[in-house]
C-alpha cells in the first residue's frame, strides 16, 4: 500500500466563495463547524458523501477539493 | 468546544467525583464485611451512584441551557466514528475486566470484593469510553 496523504482546498475555495465561513459551510453539507475545520486541518478524512456535498457546495470536482499525494519510496 | 466533548467531559467529572471517593473508601477497609447482602456497603454504593446521576442531570441541564442548539444538533458523521472508536476502546477493556471478575476472581475471594471490582471494570471501561472522546475531539480526529 502506497503511503500519503489527503490534502484539501477547502479554506482557498471557502476565501473566493465570498470568505464563506466554517459553520455555513458545515450548515450545507450537513456536519459541525468543528468537522469541517478538523477536514480543513487534514486531521479526518470525510466520508465520500461528505466530499462530494463539500465539492456540490462550491459547484468544482472532486479533483479540485481534495487531492491524494502520495509518498513513494525512493527507488534503492 | 464541541458539545460532545462537553458533556464527555462532564461524565467524566461525575465519575471521578461519584466513584473515586467511593472506590477509596472501599480501598481503605472501613466497609469490610463478610456476608452478602450488605446493607451498609449496598448504602454506599447507593450514594455514589445517586451523586453521580444528580451530577449528571444538573450538568446535562446547564450545558442544555448553555448552547441549546448545539444540544439539538444531531452528531454527523465525525461525532458518530468518534463515539464508534471510543466504544471499541472502552468493549476491550471491559471485556478484559469481565472475564478476571467472573473467571478469575471467584477462586480468589468472594461478596463485595467481586461486586466492587466489577463495579471497577465498569468504571475503567467508562472512563476509557469517556476519554477517548475527548482526547478525539482535542486532537480532531
Amino acid at each position: 500500500m502506497t503511503a500519503g496523504a489527503i490534502a484539501n482546498r477547502i479554506r482557498a475555495l471557502r476565501f473566493h466563495h465570498g470568505e464563506m465561513s466554517q459553520a455555513e459551510l458545515g450548515q450545507r453539507v450537513g456536519v459541525t463547524r468543528q468537522t469541517i475545520a478538523a477536514i480543513e486541518a487534514g486531521k479526518y478524512s470525510p466520508s465520500l458523501e461528505a466530499a462530494f456535498r463539500i465539492a456540490d457546495v462550491f459547484k468544482v470536482p472532486l479533483g479540485e477539493v481534495f487531492e491524494w499525494h502520495s509518498k513513494e519510496k525512493a527507488p534503492l | 468546544m464541541p458539545y460532545r466533548e462537553k458533556t464527555a467531559r462532564l461524565s467524566l467529572i461525575a465519575m471521578a467525583l461519584a466513584f473515586g471517593p467511593y472506590f477509596v473508601i472501599v480501598a481503605s477497609g472501613r466497609f469490610r464485611s463478610g456476608g452478602l447482602p450488605d446493607l451498609r456497603q449496598l448504602g454506599l454504593y447507593a450514594v455514589a451512584a445517586t451523586v453521580q446521576v444528580l451530577m449528571l442531570c444538573a450538568g446535562h441541564f446547564f450545558l442544555r441551557r448553555w448552547s441549546p442548539e448545539d444540544a439539538q444538533t444531531p452528531p454527523d458523521e465525525r461525532d458518530l466514528a468518534i463515539m464508534r472508536r471510543s466504544v471499541s476502546f472502552a468493549y476491550y477493556v471491559l471485556i478484559a475486566g469481565m472475564i478476571v471478575v467472573g473467571c478469575v476472581m471467584p477462586f480468589v475471594t468472594s461478596g463485595w470484593a467481586i461486586i466492587n471490582a466489577a463495579f471497577l471494570m465498569i468504571v475503567a471501561a467508562e472512563v476509557v469510553h469517556y476519554g477517548v472522546v475527548v482526547l478525539s475531539y482535542r486532537r480532531q480526529a
